[in-house]
């Protein structure tokens, strides 16, 4: 048992850092606000050419052939630096078509020419019912539509199957505004839309690794806005001296860390069990995703109110992953589902 | 990263499991006294024959010299037995005796190391005093030198077991000129010695264990000094790389079945409304779930600070975060069975199995004990976030 990185494993991840750093910061993704798109097709090509959607695919199906874990290290640094675009739809949709024999969507999206936007279902209740035994039954409901502009397919990822859809079934969809500046949010509904391709979650757990990803990211989140607002109470003074002299500055600052080394400890945990399909992987998953969508928005909310009247300004970056946070918390079922689950869960051993 | 434990450190588990199984004594521990001590190093003495004594210490001295992960799995085995890592035992194995074995002299570790594994004594630890808690470098307690005795007169505060204890890992100021760091000494003080007093402190949930100890010109010999005279400070904290992350194991194996508990109560008791269990409210069950999750994070926490120490050479401030994080959990767990309880809880006898009251003021104790949890977050601020003091 290792629960941390290897040297190889944290070269993954600082290389990722660096590619992000250098390529895409903070300040970049800003100027990406008003675009039509949410994808950088330049970046989006560049990341595909490192490989990053096929990273935790079999080698025999056009991937890198690693675990879901490492996967996990390159998408806390996605979440540390904000990355717009459907990246967990994207990797989990190259997955299902490589998986389902559609080798030339799965080698669009590989190749980062092919981005793939997530369809999100509205809980309506007077929705028409899309339950029924079959993986690839049609698709009936509303859904928002998550970054799905110059998108061939959408991805549905749901607790029993993953479905592929091509934009084109979708119909007339109506754009709406996002709260997250960085991602591009619309309407649709659906009748008996039929999907390309689909996989049943006992055969691929799509769903449990699209949690894994969204608390890797949660994650990145966490740790951000901790060593942003650490960084501001060491340099801020106020009365002569840094404001992080002062224990109600520091103790919700050390907060922040635990809270933050909960998520990455339960996120290795969870990615590790999920990949080994251990008996309690579910619970171990749905853990993760609690307490690292607990850490994201209560770090960012911290971060908000440590950096005073900045920390409330649109150019202090914050806000920014206080909004990331909440779009994640919502992206594949809502915390309460998610606890219910865990209450439900057959108790580790 | 992986989450796989080799054929060896199963077997190990196995053999841990079944061992603890047949031999953790099926008797009640007695609250207190004299008849608590011979529970305590009986049941020390039993792993001592098992071969089982001193998993974390090394072969030289009598333990088994068990690898960081198997040292962790003992302790989760140990716990799940329902044994407790906080008893009469407790500073000998995990304090004094580390200590004594990073800073000893060979005469004094070939008197002290082999009757503390063997549970044929007990120590306790004479470090806080009544103007010196959280900070520990203002203790006063003074010893002068006098020929080849040190004389010392002062008070401690917050010794547990000090009485039943045969020794005491004391420190005190040698020399009250140097820095506050400066001038203190480590020494090991026979608890029989005259001019001690020992008066035991009650507590909020009515245990007594907790003493405070009075020195009237106790006359402790000088080669009892541990380390050199002047040196306790760097003495007393030598235990630090001792302890490489497995401190809460125990704890947090106990906190889980604990949790577990406390969802079978509110599935048991009637919840506000009169009519449905406790678990029925969504709230209550929001609360219970992410203390779960909040469980499992402890958990891998652990493995994580494990899986740091064995890249390390010196543990670092991490362990404040799981210490944190597990006192503060294990106060919350302990308020929701409060609420299930509604005012049945208020009984002191115990209801639905358990003295639920008495386990509530106890988690109490953990955000104090071994330092507060406003200490570990200076600690974390300073030491892991690098805030200015």
């Amino acid at each position: 048992m290792d629960l941390l990185p290897d040297d190889e494993e944290r070269e993954i991840a600082e290389s990722v850092a660096t590619f992000l750093a250098d390529r895409f910061p903070v300040s970049k993704v800003r100027e990406t606000f008003g675009a039509p798109s949410a994808v950088d097709a330049e970046f989006w090509k560049n990341a595909a050419d490192l490989g990053w959607f096929g990273l935790g695919l079999d080698e025999s199906l056009g991937g890198a052939g690693y675990g879901l874990a490492q996967q996990a290290l390159l998408f806390r640094e996605v979440g540390r630096y904000l990355t717009p675009g459907p990246l967990i739809a994207s990797v989990l949709a190259a997955r299902l078509a490589a998986r389902t024999g559609h080798q030339q969507v799965a080698a669009g999206i590989l190749g980062g020419e092919q981005p793939v936007g997530l369809l999100v279902r509205r809980s309506e209740p007077d929705d028409a019912p899309d339950t029924g035994p079959s993986a690839d039954r049609a698709v009936s409901g509303r859904f928002d539509l998550l970054d799905g502009e110059g998108a061939s397919h959408v991805l549905l990822v749901e607790p029993d199957r993953s479905a592929l859809l091509e934009t084109a079934a979708l119909g007339p969809t109506t754009p709406i505004r996002c709260a997250d500046d960085a991602a591009r949010l619309a309407e649709v509904a659906l009748t008996g839309a039929p999907v390309v391709a689909a996989l049943a979650e006992s055969t691929d757990a799509l769903y449990r690794r699209a949690l894994v990803l969204t608390s890797a990211m949660l994650t990145g989140i966490a740790e951000a806005t901790r060593d942003m607002t650490a960084e501001h109470a060491k340099t801020r003074e106020q009365f002569g001296k840094p404001i992080g002299v002062n224990q109600a500055v520091k103790h919700r600052c050390a907060d922040m860390a635990v809270r933050t080394e909960a998520a990455w400890s339960q996120l290795l945990h969870a990615a590790l069990a999920a990949d080994d399909d251990v008996p309690d992987a579910a619970f171990q998953v749905a853990s993760a995703r609690i307490v690292a969508a607990e850490a994201a928005i209560h770090n960012a909310r911290d971060a908000i109110q440590l950096h005073g009247g900045m920390g409330y300004t649109f150019e202090c970056d914050a806000h920014l992953y206080l909004k990331r946070a909440h779009l994640l918390e919502h992206a594949f079922g809502d915390t309460r589902a998610h606890l219910r689950a865990i209450l439900e869960a057959t108790t580790p051993d | 990263m992986n989450l796989d434990f080799s054929v060896e450190e199963r077997a190990f588990r196995d053999e841990a499991r079944t061992w603890l199984r047949e031999n953790y004594p099926d008797t009640p521990r007695p609250e207190g006294g004299a008849a608590m001590r011979e529970y305590d190093t009986q049941w020390q003495r039993r792993q001592y024959e098992g071969g089982w004594a001193g998993v974390a210490w090394p072969v030289e001295y009598g333990g088994r010299g068990a690898s960081l992960l198997q040292q962790m799995i003992w302790y989760e085995e140990y716990a799940k037995t329902g044994a407790r890592d906080l008893d009469s035992c407790f500073v000998g194995l995990y304090h004094a005796g580390p200590t004594l074995m990073a800073r000893a002299s060979e005469e004094q570790r070939a008197f002290h190391l082999a009757p503390i594994l063997r549970g044929d004594v007990v120590w306790c630890q004479g470090f806080s005093e009544p103007g010196a808690g959280s900070d520990l470098a203002g203790l006063r307690t003074s010893a002068e030198l006098d020929g080849d005795e040190l004389v010392v007169t002062g008070q401690k505060l917050w010794t547990s077991f000090a009485d039943i204890a045969d020794y005491q890992e004391l420190l005190v100021r040698t020399d009250r000129n140097g820095s506050r760091h400066q001038g203190l000494t480590w020494v090991v003080c026979d608890m029989r010695s005259p001019g001690i007093t020992v008066r035991p402190i009650e507590t909020i949930e009515h245990s007594s264990h907790f003493c405070e100890v009075f020195y009237d010109e106790v006359r402790i010999p000088v080669h009892n000094v541990v380390g050199g005279l002047g040196n306790g400070w760097s003495v007393a904290m030598s235990t630090l790389s001792f302890e490489r992350g497995t401190s809460f194991a125990v704890g947090q194996v106990q906190l889980a079945s604990l949790l577990e508990e406390v969802i079978a109560l509110a599935a048991e008791v009637t919840g506000p409304d009169g009519r449905r269990p406790a678990l029925a409210d969504d709230e209550m069950a929001r609360e219970l779930a992410t203390a779960r999750a909040e469980v499992a994070a402890l958990r891998s926490m652990m493995y994580a600070s494990v899986s740091r120490n064995a890249r390390l050479p010196q543990p670092g401030p991490e362990g404040s975060m799981i210490k944190l994080y597990f006192s503060e959990l294990r106060q919350r767990v302990c308020r929701l069975a409060m609420e299930i309880l509604g005012a049945q809880g208020w009984r002191w006898q115990p209801v639905h199995g358990k003295a639920w009251y008495h386990e509530y003021l106890l988690s109490y104790a953990m955000t104090i004990g071994g330092g507060t949890s406003e200490i570990q977050r200076n600690i974390i601020g300073e030491r892991v976030l690098g805030l200015p003091r």
